[in-house]
């Protein structure tokens, strides 16, 4: 006991990183407050990948000890947090964020502090930054499929619902810009606060506007009640709804069956997928939490992330920065619960599977169709960051 | 502009303030008649939710639900009242402080029974068609049911005993405590009536919505500056704000965007605030 307390006082003082052999990463995810939807199941797949990789004897004989962080659905708690795993904790990688907003925060930091930063949700793409490391699904992957399939399917006019904040504006964008690649029209629009739980204004206006299906991209809870609403108005009969987040919070069990029922979503990640490596996946996951919602999508990204860091330190020998990062750019890949996954050493994204699936009347998917090996087409044509690691930016589709 | 058009976004105006109406009751009632602000008000909303959502899922029929749901808050009123806001009575600052340590228990609390996500309820639904339009039939009658839950709350507070009663121990508890009514007492019944009806407000609108630990939060923040705006008269005030921020701001969606709608109901609130800063029934002349 007295041991173990000395310890950890002079580990605090002199720093534990001079003392212990172990590789620490940091976390942070939404534990607590309206996003532990994702937060929650982000950290438990961080977890579940870390415990699996000590068990196997670690990293280079090295134990990975995570520190971790409930930034409690606030933008600011993200770069507090950050900047004490970076500056106290001396983190090796940090894995961290949830909405876009929160990986804009972070990414200017871990710049700063020059480590790999892993972002593993999915998201509207365009990021560019030699420590960003993004392992979801962006626009160009996910949106162009579902769009083409949807304008075979239901026709070629298009009405947007998407959140009022940079994911779904941008998002926006990019259906605009896909409408006119495949011949289709947007024939209207509307961007909603998260708050908002009236959504008749958005109903009646797509009733006017009279499209064949509905981009949808409603972001936490709140915006269920879109589904809810636009289902009892009776407009699934005349109109299709497509999305590409839809699920990735388990919306398909918080909706009621007949609101859930027809709705597609394309995704790099649903539970119902079939091959062994997501039922070994699934099998160790309920082993350590028990099985009382789907695996989203962003734990599958965060478990992607950790398991390729944790290839590019072996391959590397080490865990400093520059030596894993130039391991992570020499075209690692992983066999993941979604299909094999490369990560592209020019935009720091995932070429990976895309599955359109099809919400039943039992709150759950069907998979339709699989698109196997997608590249991120439009991170990979703006982001060189081979030939120029300088790059930092945020690519947006020029409105 | 079509007729059909304008009159579905006439009525579904109105059944967006009537909704606003009915999860700012319970807050109005209490800040009216008790002058409590009470910060768990969201979270006493989820809870009628929860309530009912249980309920149904295990075999209830949902109308049964809803009154079970609002009893139940009511009685977890009435708890909170003796615990927690009987000794902070005509301490403001404190209240505020005790009710929001209480939504952050009531909110991990669900969190912890429930998990994140929570199966939603197979609700049948219908619809109406009005010329190229079809709404909502459950929206519908939000209308009506919030017109008879004013109404029977107006009855209740002026013309039942107790509702005199209650007003007196708040009026002048010195007085009302001297005429021998028990003070304590009454005072518990009103903060579990004004919980009860938040916990209905919840079980009500689970067809619209679904049911998970933050949805109390997309309630709260319009229905405190409604109570805000409506002024000391708990049920004409809040009747009147209510209808016009939630009608303005909900027609205004329609017409251009719920963010123009939602600037718009701040904006009002504000400039009303400005000329009005007690609220606009501050000087009517209603008993409530």
């Amino acid at each position: 006991m007295n041991i173990s307390k000395n310890l950890l006082l002079s580990s605090l003082l002199v720093g534990s990183s001079l003392l212990s052999g172990d590789i620490k990463v940091g976390a942070v995810f939404d534990l607590s407050g309206g996003l532990n939807v994702y937060g929650i199941q982000q950290s438990r797949a961080l977890h579940l990948a870390v415990d699996k990789i000590n068990k196997n004897g670690g990293l280079n004989g090295d134990k990975v000890k995570v520190v971790e962080y409930d930034s409690q659905s606030e933008l600011s708690k993200y770069t507090q947090f950050a900047n004490t795993l970076i500056r106290r904790d001396k983190i090796a990688a940090l894995f961290a964020g949830l909405t876009s907003s929160s990986r804009e925060a972070l990414r200017p930091l871990v710049r700063k502090a020059k480590i790999p930063y892993f972002y593993g949700s999915l998201y509207e793409g365009g990021a560019c930054d030699k420590y960003t490391f993004v392992t979801g699904s962006t626009a160009s992957q996910a949106l162009k499929p579902v769009m083409k399939w949807a304008t075979e399917t239901y026709g070629k006019k298009i009405f947007i619902m998407a959140p009022s904040y940079n994911f779904g504006t941008i998002s926006g964008h990019w259906v605009k810009k896909y409408a006119e690649e495949l011949g289709a029209e947007v024939v209207g629009e509307d961007y909603l606060p998260l708050t908002l739980s009236d959504f008749s204004p958005t109903i009646q206006k797509i009733q006017r506007s009279k499209p064949d299906f509905v981009v949808a991209l409603p972001v936490g809870t709140n915006q269920n009640g879109f589904l809810e609403q636009f289902t009892a108005a009776g407009l699934k009969k005349s109109i299709g709804v497509v999305s590409t987040n839809h699920g990735s919070g388990n919306q398909q069990i918080a909706l009621s069956p007949q609101a859930g029922k027809g709705i597609v979503s394309g995704k790099g990640y649903f539970e119902e997928i079939d091959n062994k490596t997501n039922n070994e996946f699934k099998a160790a996951w309920n082993t350590a939490y028990g099985h009382n919602e789907p695996i989203i999508s962003g734990a599958v990204d965060v478990w992607n992330a950790v398991n390729l860091w944790a290839m590019a330190v072996n391959k590397a020998k080490t865990s400093s920065s520059k030596e894993v990062i130039a391991a992570l750019e020499s075209g690692l890949s992983f066999d993941g619960p979604s299909g094999k996954v490369n990560m592209l050493p020019k935009s720091h994204h995932l070429q990976q599977n895309i599955y359109l699936a099809k919400g039943s009347n039992k709150q759950d998917f069907k998979i339709v169709r699989t698109y196997k090996n997608m590249i991120p087409e439009y991170e990979e044509s703006k982001c060189d960051l081979i030939k120029n690691p300088t790059l930092a930016k945020h690519f947006e589709p020029k409105k | 502009m079509d007729f059909d058009y304008l009159l579905v976004v006439f009525l579904s105006s109105l059944s967006s303030a009537s909704i606003l109406i009915m999860a700012t009751l319970g807050l109005s009632l209490l800040f009216g008649l008790m002058g409590i602000i009470n910060l768990a008000h969201g979270e006493f909303i989820m809870y009628g939710a929860y309530a009912a959502l249980t309920l149904v899922s295990v075999g209830f029929p949902y109308p049964v639900a809803i009154l079970f749901a609002t009893l139940f808050t009511a009685l977890f009123g009435m708890v909170v009242e003796k615990l927690i806001i009987r000794r902070l009575y005509g301490r403001i600052l404190y209240t505020m402080l005790a009710t929001w340590g209480l939504s952050m228990v009531m909110y991990q609390s669900v969190v912890l029974i429930f998990g994140t996500v929570t199966p939603g309820l197979d609700f049948k639904q219908s619809n109406i068609t009005i010329g190229d339009y079809s709404m909502s039939s459950y929206l519908l009658y939000m209308i009506p049911l919030t017109v008879l839950l004013l109404v029977g709350l107006y009855y209740l507070l002026t013309r039942s005993k107790y509702g005199i009663m209650a007003r007196a121990c708040i009026a002048d508890p010195q007085t009302a405590a001297a005429m021998g009514m028990k003070t304590k007492k009454l005072n518990m019944i009103t903060f579990s009536i004004g919980s009860g009806l938040a916990g209905f407000a919840g079980a009500i609108i689970l067809p619209l919505v679904s049911a998970t630990p933050n949805m109390g939060f997309a309630f709260v923040i319009k229905s405190f500056l409604t109570v805000v705006v409506a002024g000391p008269l708990a049920l004409s005030g809040t009747a009147v704000a209510g209808s016009f921020l939630g009608f303005i701001s909900s027609t205004t969606a329609s017409f251009y965007s719920s963010i123009i709608g939602d600037m718009l109901f701040f904006t009002i609130t504000i400039l009303i605030l400005r000329f009005y800063p007690n609220g606009i029934s501050n000087k009517w002349r209603f008993k409530l």
